[in-house]
């Protein structure tokens, strides 16, 4: 049978797992989903690289962390500012000269960022996996029959405080307000003064830092840091959807909604339901809200 | 001395008109004498061959530049696919090219330095299977504008129904499974093509990627309920033959068993490369005819399209299934080349290929995709040879080491590359050829 529906139980310890265990994976979605909304939102630019981004920013947690063994603080920071020149690379290299072509083109263009990025660590890292990170605290404990991990919590409370700076950041910095202008219109934007090419530019340096706590945090989740972690960039594309792609806070309540039925349907229905469940989500979405549940919303003039 | 007499805006003001027969002497030329040059076995000595084989393109491209309609031009003259006296030129070149092209490749023939040549006609024909996908992808992605991510799903629809009607039903019946396969793509592809009604760039791309994964969902399903994890096996007693009654054909020779199956490379290219031809043919008329023009019209501004009287909906939903139908058969073509087809044999992966085929062979446009495709797999064997046999680049270990990795860095690179200084790609470069080219000739040859 095609519709050979799985197991369904009312046991309620199991669907509070499940629910938990959506949760965590909704904040893993919503850190990558915040990325995406980041560039989106600025720059028009649908990143497909992104989950190379976050796959680029977990193999260097590994090295920085791991294998040179440095303190966790100074490696993060290093880490953070490694994935901040590589953003600055990837707009003054390619994406500059991206602007004001076509839609179809520019997705193009970061597949095929994605394509060097894949090749870059096959290269230097090797195919073989690798283990997970084990630097955040890894215990758990039980609510209501239960598990909650240690780092399910410190993940959702770094994607809160990250929506939260940046929230502040575009409301009250001079930089926000600049880059919201560049986002409304790039036209009136620059007859102001202000240089799009520099708000683009951070714009990508903030994704790429974005993708380095991702895959930072994601490496601590995953089973092990290897070449297949790319695909969380496409899984969490309908988190971003159904957030809205210009929504910060979107991205989280977005990730927390896709993550939850994901794993819902993971556990009632069978793994390979998971990803036609959470595309046929976003689907709806997208047909009665086409840009999304907080999008905004754009006026086409004929 | 005769320029002087005959000025070039007086030579193109004459009106010429070749007969009937000089219209198609080219063309018949360039299809008889491949066929003649390789029945002739054994006693004629290769370099003759290859003699003759230069002689007659020259001489057919010559006739067909020769036997062109010149000066006023009726509008019957002037909608022909191949109008100038280059485009006939071009098109009896090909015509010629690739119907020598199976028997070269059969020879025996041994390039220097070890080329590979054995491996070049399964090239050819990947090419030719590859390029029929990617030029109905180039149809509907650039030339219509509709932003689709579906092209695997359909590649998998293809191997559905050739499971379903080509190895369930029929046993190895390809020839009822290309038909079944073209309508299931049609009808699928239009209704994957309703959210284009109401979404536009960006979320049309998310919608129909949402459509791949429930394809590969459905396509799991399938395996696993009739097949289990060996997957289909279109090879074997599953390989497409010809029928019986069909023998007497010219070239057809059965085996021992009075069957005539199709295998080995030789007898694949004479499936697929009349296949291939005819589907980007049609695709290239089909953008020339009113339903073409307002493919374009939709794609630049669909609010004016349906101010000018096309039913956008209608248009967007036509291209969908045009594309999707030829994506589809060559789903079918494919896997019964290939020969088996399993769990894995679709990904993202696949998408993204058939992307770099498009962009690297050029955006927009039909010929683009053959380039893109012939590119997409000769560099992988050509860097394969140049590791091995060139001296300057055996030396580097690097290299050697990560074969496959820097394949896929190169693409990646030429994507980026092609994207960012040459936005028309292989198809644009071969334009500004041919242009050179006119300019050259006419400036010796006035």
């Amino acid at each position: 049978m095609l519709l050979a529906f799985g197991n369904f139980t009312a046991d309620p310890s199991v669907n509070l797992q499940l629910l938990i265990g959506g949760l965590a994976l909704g904040a893993i979605y919503a850190v990558v989903a915040l990325g995406f909304v980041l560039v989106y939102k600025s720059t028009d630019v649908l990143n497909l690289a992104h989950g190379e981004f976050l796959m680029l920013g977990a193999y260097f947690a590994l090295t920085f962390l791991i294998s040179e063994n440095l303190n966790f603080f100074l490696g993060v920071f290093v880490l953070l500012l490694v994935m901040l020149v590589f953003g600055l690379l990837v707009h003054y290299g390619i994406m500059r000269r991206m602007v004001g072509q076509g839609f179809f083109a520019i997705v193009l263009i970061t597949l095929g960022i994605a394509t060097i990025i894949r090749a870059l660590l096959l290269i230097f890292y090797g195919p073989t996996e690798r283990g997970r990170l084990d630097l955040l605290p890894q215990g758990s404990f039980e609510i209501g029959g239960a598990t909650v991990r240690h780092v399910d919590i410190i993940i959702f409370a770094v994607v809160a405080g990250c929506v939260l700076l940046f929230f502040l950041f575009f409301k009250y910095t001079r930089l926000g307000l600049h880059m919201r202008a560049v986002a409304d219109d790039i036209e009136a934007a620059a007859a102001m003064g202000i240089d799009p090419d520099k708000v683009y530019a951070m714009t990508w340096a903030a994704a790429m830092v974005m993708a380095g706590i991702g895959g930072l945090l994601f490496g601590h989740v995953t089973g092990a840091i290897d070449r297949s972690i790319e695909a969380i960039g496409l899984r969490a594309f309908p988190a971003a959807v159904v957030g809205g792609l210009t929504s910060l806070g979107g991205s989280i309540v977005g990730g927390l909604v896709v993550g939850v039925i994901e794993q819902f349907a993971n556990g009632h229905l069978g793994t390979k339901w998971r990803e036609p469940v959470a595309f046929s989500v976003m689907f709806v979405v997208l047909l009665v809200r086409p840009t999304g549940l907080w999008g905004r919303k754009d006026l086409e003039r004929v | 001395m005769t320029a002087t007499e005959n000025p070039p805006t007086q030579q193109t003001a004459q009106t010429y008109r070749p007969s009937t027969l000089q219209r198609f002497l080219p063309f018949a030329i360039a299809a008889v004498v491949p066929f003649i040059l390789g029945s002739t076995t054994g006693d004629v000595n290769f370099w003759w061959k290859a003699l003759i084989t230069v002689v007659v393109l020259a001489v057919v491209a010559r006739l067909a530049w020769k036997w062109t309609p010149r000066g006023e031009l009726t509008h019957r003259e002037d909608m022909r696919l191949w109008r100038t006296p280059s485009d006939r030129s071009w098109a009896a070149l090909t015509t010629f090219g690739l119907l020598v092209l199976p028997f070269i490749l059969a020879s025996d023939f041994t390039p220097p330095m070890g080329f590979p040549w054995a491996t070049w006609f399964a090239v050819v024909n990947l090419v030719l299977i590859f390029a029929m996908g990617a030029a109905a992808f180039n149809l509907l992605v650039g030339y219509s504008g509709q932003i689709s991510l579906a092209h695997v799903a359909f590649l998998a629809l293809g191997s559905i129904v050739g499971g379903i009607v080509g190895v369930q039903w029929s046993g190895g019946n390809m020839w009822l499974a290309l038909p079944a396969a073209a309508v299931a793509g049609a009808v699928v592809g239009a209704i994957s093509g309703l959210p284009a009604l109401r979404l536009k760039h960006l979320y049309l791309l998310l919608a129909t990627f949402g459509f791949h994964f429930v394809m590969m969902l459905v396509w799991r399903e399938y395996l696993q309920e009739y097949f289990g994890f060996v997957g289909i096996r279109f090879k074997g007693e599953n390989s497409p033959r010809i029928a019986s009654w069909l023998h007497w054909l010219p070239g057809i020779d059965p085996d021992q068993n009075g069957e005539f199956v199709i295998t080995g490379q030789f007898r694949w290219y004479w499936v697929l490369m009349p296949i291939t031809v005819l589907s980007i043919l049609f695709m290239v008329n089909v953008v020339r005819t009113r339903e073409g023009r307002a493919f374009a019209a939709v794609r630049d501004r669909d609010v004016s399209a349906s101010l000018l009287g096309i039913n956008v909906a209608r248009s967007k939903l036509f291209a969908f299934a045009l594309s999707s139908a030829i994506v589809s058969m060559s789903g079918v073509l494919a896997s019964f080349y290939i020969g088996s087809r399993g769990e894995d044999s679709f990904n993202v992966q696949t998408v993204l290929n058939y992307a770099i085929i498009i962009v690297v062979g050029g955006f927009s446009s039909i010929q683009g995709a053959i380039f893109g495709s012939a590119f997409f797999w000769f560099l992988p064997e050509w860097f394969k040879w140049a590791r091995e046999e060139l001296w300057f680049v055996r030396d580097i270990d690097f290299l050697s080491d990560y074969p496959s990795e820097i394949d896929l860095a190169i693409k990646g690179f030429l994507v980026v590359i092609i994207l960012m200084f040459k936005p028309d790609g292989l198809a644009g470069m071969w334009r500004d050829f041919k242009n050179w080219l006119g300019r050259t000739l006419a400036r010796s040859n006035p």
